[in-house]
């Protein structure tokens, strides 16, 4: 199956916006839950289109990160801002530019694919939520099934639809946060192409990932998380799987 | 014009599976039926009390299948994390409450004109004398108790203490509301008077715009994915 650039709608060059700022600034992000740090001062800037592996032990704050980013949650302290927009001020603005691969679907289960993707599309002011739909759910695999609830589905199939979920707004900056678990090998390969592909059409990428390898074979750069912490943030190309493994498991997780 | 375009949205998605599952409705529609028919038949022997207590018994009825209706549509957003997925989206959470309130209201009505013709046949009560007043009345207390409901059911369905706990939060706090709504309808049957007036409805109106404007606001800070 060939996952194509039209899967983006907008060119790379379009995604600098506004004034081609920093997809991500953090500074200083802080999370505490029931007075337990999950994120301590962590501070993180990701330039537009790059592709970037977040890595770390369960529990390391990866999915916090991620739910910050995407304004779900609210830090603690820190200050936030995507393409140069202040996550506290302007959060309906970059939830707008934001696409977010779950644990969970976030879909509707009684509902089929098409029409959680038109459903979602409509809330986005997506112009031709149906055509996009469709377009997705063909790039995908899915078009076949489009009319069946999404809760008669396998995991990887739902995993899929939550991907064009994710999409169906052209996003500016995709999080994904352990989009790979459960899937088996063919969902994989799907979703590997389509991580390159939204990458070649300019988009930005933050990929939590158990799978070390993988990540360091799909992302430009690794920021590897412990106990909250940024421990190591270097170019995938520069760093060496075990040597991370060895990183996050010493002084234990 | 973009927020009342996505509340209508979010209805048409909210009404669209719960046609296709009817899980909500068949389940508020047993349960108010059974409220009515129990308490009905425990009074027919004596029909004088029966139609005195009717109101009472229907609002009963109605605040038990409402907090089911709650806990339902709100738990439709919380399988499979598809709450996370609506704040996702660049809409203000207000329009969510707005048009997840809407959805409870229309779910209830429906139940509550069911509930009602049932009540009817069982407690020898006829709404001939004033069927406007009392479906009035009934749709100001329903407003304040959806308002109130769907508020509560989005912090209830965040945490474990489900299963009754809605209840136990909403009802003494809509207590007022009941109140008023019994007694303006027994005045409405039980006197010359036509329509609804006085302290009761004016209770009834402050109560809806109190909890109308409170749930709207603090709607936001309860609702987390």
């Amino acid at each position: 199956m060939m996952l194509a650039p039209p899967i983006s709608q907008t060119p790379a060059a379009a995604d600098a916006t506004p004034s081609a700022a920093a997809a991500v600034c953090a500074k200083g992000l802080c999370k505490t839950i029931d007075d337990r740090p999950i994120l301590r001062n962590l501070d993180l800037a990701i330039p537009t289109g790059q592709f970037i592996a977040l890595l770390g032990a369960n529990g390391a704050g990866k999915s916090t990160l991620l739910k910050i980013l995407s304004t779900l949650l609210a830090p603690t302290a820190g200050t936030l801002e995507l393409f140069g927009l202040s996550a506290r001020r302007d959060a309906a603005s970059i939830r707008a530019r934001i696409g977010l691969i779950g644990h969970q679907s976030m879909l509707y289960g009684d509902l089929s694919p098409l029409e959680n993707l038109v459903f979602f599309g409509r809330l986005y002011n997506v112009e031709t939520p149906r055509d996009r739909a469709l377009h997705l759910l063909t790039l995908l695999g899915l078009k076949d099934r489009a009319e069946d609830p999404v809760k008669s589905f396998s995991r990887g199939m739902a995993q899929r639809v939550s991907i064009a979920r994710a999409l169906m707004h052209d996003p500016a900056i995709l999080l994904a946060d352990e989009p790979f678990a459960g899937l088996d090998a063919p969902s994989t390969a799907v979703l590997e192409r389509v991580l390159r592909n939204l990458h070649d059409a300019g988009k930005t990428i933050l990929l939590a990932n158990h799978d070390i390898a993988q990540s360091l074979r799909l992302a430009q750069r690794a920021v590897i998380l412990k106990n909250g912490e940024k421990i190591i943030d270097a170019p995938a190309d520069t760093l060496d799987a075990d040597h991370i493994l060895f990183r996050m498991e010493r002084d234990g997780a | 014009m973009n927020a009342i375009n996505h509340i209508a949205i979010l209805v048409a998605k909210d009404l669209r599976i719960e046609g296709r599952t009817r899980q909500t409705m068949g389940l508020i529609l047993i349960l108010g039926i059974l409220i009515v028919s129990v308490l009905g038949l425990g009074l027919s022997s004596n029909p004088q009390v029966a139609a005195l207590g009717a109101p009472a018994i229907l609002w009963v009825a109605y605040l038990f299948s409402g907090v089911l209706c709650f806990e339902k549509t709100m738990a439709v957003e919380r399988q499979d994390g598809a709450l996370a997925g609506l704040l996702l989206a660049p809409i203000d959470r207000s329009v969510i409450y707005a048009a997840k309130l809407i959805t409870n209201l229309l779910l209830m009505v429906t139940t509550a004109a069911v509930i009602t013709a049932v009540g009817l046949l069982f407690f020898n009560f006829s709404l001939a004398a004033a069927p406007l007043g009392f479906v009035l009345i009934i749709a100001m207390g329903m407003i304040g108790f959806a308002a109130i409901g769907t508020l509560f059911s989005a912090l209830v369905s965040s945490t474990r203490l489900q299963g009754g706990f809605l209840a136990m939060i909403v009802f003494p706090l809509i207590l007022p509301l009941v109140i008023a709504s019994t007694q303006q309808i027994n005045a409405l049957f039980n006197s010359s008077a036509q329509t609804p007036g006085g302290t009761g409805l004016a209770i009834l109106v402050a109560f809806d715009v109190i909890f109308l404007v409170v749930s709207w606001i603090v709607f936001e800070l309860v609702l987390e994915p």
